[in-house]
């Protein structure tokens, strides 16, 4: 398998793409992008634990999708055209004028709901894939060194996170098997609370032992390399988002 | 290389001095263990060579300490990074990348090496340690013995002098902690590390270690060879007490010295001792079990049956798919082929009190069971949920630890004491059954000699079946009637303890390694031996 792309090539992309779905506003581009990326991403896969993002990200867009088109069909000002069926309209008090809940539902109505759906839901993906595509680590490692700081504190924060969720499942399992079929908040908080603090500290120790931040300047192992592959996908990006954003 | 003088530690808000007084001086190329019970300060000692204790966790610290000459007062621990490596309890929690020749690099980053160096000393310990064919591994797919290796790496690239590591093989199977032995002792016959370890189980590393600091708890420490310390200490691996048991003149520490001394015994003929009883009721019923988890096979057609009153040990390397078949006994998941019967119950149907009564489990870390603010307040709920008469739990947790503090959090006892305590909880509800899973890490051997005592005496007791999975050779010679060997999710091995234990090279306990070919596993099996024929 071919070397990744730089991960700002990526990000880069993502951003541009997103700018260019929201501009064109066409929810059929739209979904073809999806499509490609998820081929992408599909071709990517590694099997790394950030890969899930992706799948999570369309999962989001989906639920979002589905909130966006019946809160547009409930609710909102009735848009003319081909009836499809009629809900029973809800009585409102006379101080909330030009709100309407229930009423006909029109072709259009379903249909302009449905298109900023899916242009949300597009945004999402695009950054869900974005990230399932770089180690979040990886992407630290290019940020500019200025920021350090801040990404040490996500380091942290990275890799204390997963560890947060299997733990908990841990203990969770761990309290079933004791008998306890209710979930108590208290139960499973404060084991998870004590281990993810002595995690983090132990982080922080190790960290320390090292002689992280004894050094102002920091060298790079294997500086990730920006080729001329990153600049023509930029470039064909760039035009394609050029051509989404004047049409 | 380091030396201690009039060392004294104590954290605030804690009556307990942890260390008084302390002096003494290691070489270059010494390789010196740190023993003591648990909770007795060994891994603040640790820590307190390259100043995390009291940089990093606070404490009152009188004397002072110089590492190549440099006082641990006047730099911060970073600053020594380059002198002292440190490898922690548990290496997952310390990584900070996570792909291992980012790892290994991360030190040298941080102290802006140059790119040329760093790719020198990266390659020289993948090399040193054979981790070649891992380095563009993800860190979260390592073997416990592999991430224990990465993190001695991740130190040695600083080109340290000192080494130092808290229980580097309490999480590993006996051939992977071989391994990590074998590394040490490289390192300081070859390198001229300094090597500084803490571990409890010291029949694995008493045979590699120059000298021994004792800390004994009350604020004494004694420091001397290994035959000065284990001669006068309770704290002793199975050969030391062999060698009491025979009154032998000299305590020997490697198995070869001890078989030299002991070749009169070997060479009598002995009487075998009449077979144990047998147990033939069946409580759990296991057949053609299999599971897999996304595609890798963790356990293929697995079948057996545990008797009532029967303590039965799961052993297997680390991933060979022993806390997959506990999970499945315990009824955490249906098998995805085949089927398990506790006491003719399937196991996931179980729920709330039901459960309590039929299965007892404790859990490799346990104190995700705990969450009470005190341990009188975790006994009570015990109590309660189990319709006991109020104390009940108590008064069996001061059985099993008599000066427990029952005012004191659940988090600030020691790792024996908070076994305890879960185990005492564990068994208010009267379980049918009970299934432990690595229940001895961290114990040292009078806190593993009591968990022994309570297991043995519920198998024997109410006549029900205990089921461990442990990689403590000792423990299961000492305590399992039957061992079940696991090795790719199969079952290798199904036999007496005797029988498996034997003949394994690898998995034999200290005294069958002595006394081979004699069919013993413990001093006790010895000295009986002994005494019968007399």
């Amino acid at each position: 398998m071919k070397k990744p792309l730089h991960p700002l090539t990526l990000w880069i992309c993502a951003i541009l793409l997103a700018i260019g779905v929201v501009a064109l506003d066409n929810a059929f581009i739209a979904l073809a992008i999806v499509g490609a990326v998820a081929l992408l991403v599909y071709i990517r896969r590694d099997g790394s634990p950030w890969q899930r993002s992706f799948a999570l990200s369309i999962r989001i867009g989906l639920t979002i999708l589905a909130i966006r088109t019946v809160v547009g069909i409930l609710i909102g000002v009735p848009i003319p055209g081909t009836n499809l069926f009629t809900l029973p309209i809800l009585d409102l008090p006379s101080w909330m004028p030009g709100i309407r809940i229930g009423g006909a539902v029109t072709l259009e109505r379903l249909s302009s709901s449905l298109h900023e759906g899916v242009i949300i839901a597009t945004m999402i993906a695009l950054f869900g894939a974005a990230t399932s595509l770089t180690s979040p680590h990886k992407l630290l490692r290019v940020t500019p060194s200025f920021i350090y700081e801040i990404g040490i504190t996500l380091v942290i924060a990275t890799s204390v996170f997963p560890q947060l969720a299997t733990s908990a499942r841990r203990i969770r399992t761990a309290q079933k098997l004791r008998g306890f079929e209710k979930l108590e908040l208290r139960s499973i908080a404060i084991p998870l609370l004590e281990e993810s603090l002595s995690r983090s500290l132990q982080l922080a120790s190790a960290m320390d032992a090292r002689g992280y931040g004894i050094s102002r300047k920091r060298s790079r192992y294997r500086p990730i390399p920006w080729l001329m592959r990153d600049n023509l996908t930029l470039l064909f990006t760039s035009v394609l988002a050029v051509a989404m954003v004047t049409r | 290389m380091i030396t201690f003088s009039n060392v004294s530690l104590i954290y605030p808000q804690s009556t307990k001095t942890i260390l008084e007084d302390l002096s003494f001086q290691i070489e270059e190329g010494e390789m010196v263990l740190v023993m003591g019970e648990t909770g007795s300060g060994k891994s603040s000692l640790l820590r307190l060579i390259n100043g995390l204790v009291p940089h990093h966790t606070g404490g009152i610290l009188a004397g002072d300490i110089s590492v190549d000459g440099i006082s641990t007062r006047t730099v911060k621990p970073g600053s020594l990074a380059h002198l002292v490596g440190i490898v922690g309890q548990n290496p997952i929690n310390g990584f900070v990348t996570d792909i291992v020749e980012e790892e290994l690099a991360f030190s040298m980053e941080a102290l802006n090496f140059a790119p040329d160096v760093m790719r020198k000393r990266v390659e020289e310990v993948l090399d040193l340690l054979s981790l070649s064919a891992l380095r563009n591994r993800s860190i979260a797919t390592l073997s416990g013995g592999e991430q224990q290796r990465l993190a001695i790496g991740a130190a040695l690239v600083m080109h340290p002098k000192v080494l130092v590591l808290d229980e580097p093989t309490s999480a590993l199977d006996p051939i992977a902690a071989e391994e990590v032995l074998s590394v040490l002792h490289r390192l300081v016959h070859d390198l001229s590390v300094t090597v500084i370890i803490a571990e409890h189980r010291l029949e694995r590393v008493i045979q590699f270690v120059d000298r021994i600091i004792f800390i004994e708890g009350n604020g004494d420490t004694s420091i001397g060879t290994a035959d000065e310390i284990l001669k006068n200490s309770d704290l002793v691996p199975p050969i030391v007490k062999l060698a009491r048991a025979l009154n032998l003149s000299e305590i020997g520490t490697s198995v070869r010295e001890v078989r030299r001394q002991t070749e009169d015994v070997r060479s009598k003929e002995y009487v075998r001792p009449s077979n144990t009883p047998t147990h033939t009721s069946t409580a759990i019923e296991i057949s053609k079990v299999s599971h897999s988890y996304s595609g890798k096979t963790a356990l293929n057609g697995v079948s057996a049956s545990i008797n009532h009153g029967e303590i039965v040990a799961i052993m297997g390397r680390n991933g060979a798919g022993k806390s997959t078949l506990l999970h499945s006994i315990v009824g955490l998941h249906s098998p995805q082929a085949g089927e398990i019967r506790v006491d003719g119950v399937d196991p996931t149907t179980l729920k709330g009190a039901e459960r309590r009564k039929s299965i007892g489990y404790v859990p490799q870390e346990p104190s995700d069971l705990l969450f009470a603010s005190t341990v009188s307040e975790e006994c009570a709920l015990a109590d309660r949920s189990n319709d006991l008469t109020p104390g009940s739990t108590a008064s069996l947790l001061n059985r099993l630890v008599p000066d427990i503090s029952t005012h004191a959090h659940p988090n600030d006892l020691s790792e024996g004491q908070r076994l305890a305590l879960v185990l005492s909880i564990v068994l208010s509800g009267n379980p049918e059954v009970l299934v432990l899973d690595e229940p001895t890490r961290g114990l040292d051997y009078r806190a593993k000699n009591l968990f022994a005592i309570a297991l043995r005496e519920y198998a024997t007791q109410f006549n029900r079946p205990v089921l461990l999975a442990t990689h403590d050779v000792e423990l299961v010679a000492e305590l399992a009637d039957r061992v079940l060997f696991l090795a790719e999710g199969e079952i290798v091995a199904d036999g007496t303890t005797l029988d498996v234990l034997l003949s394994s090279p690898a998995f034999a306990p200290q005294v069958a390694k002595v006394m081979s070919p004699k069919p013993w596993l413990t001093v006790s099996d010895v000295v009986h031996a002994i005494e019968g024929q007399s």
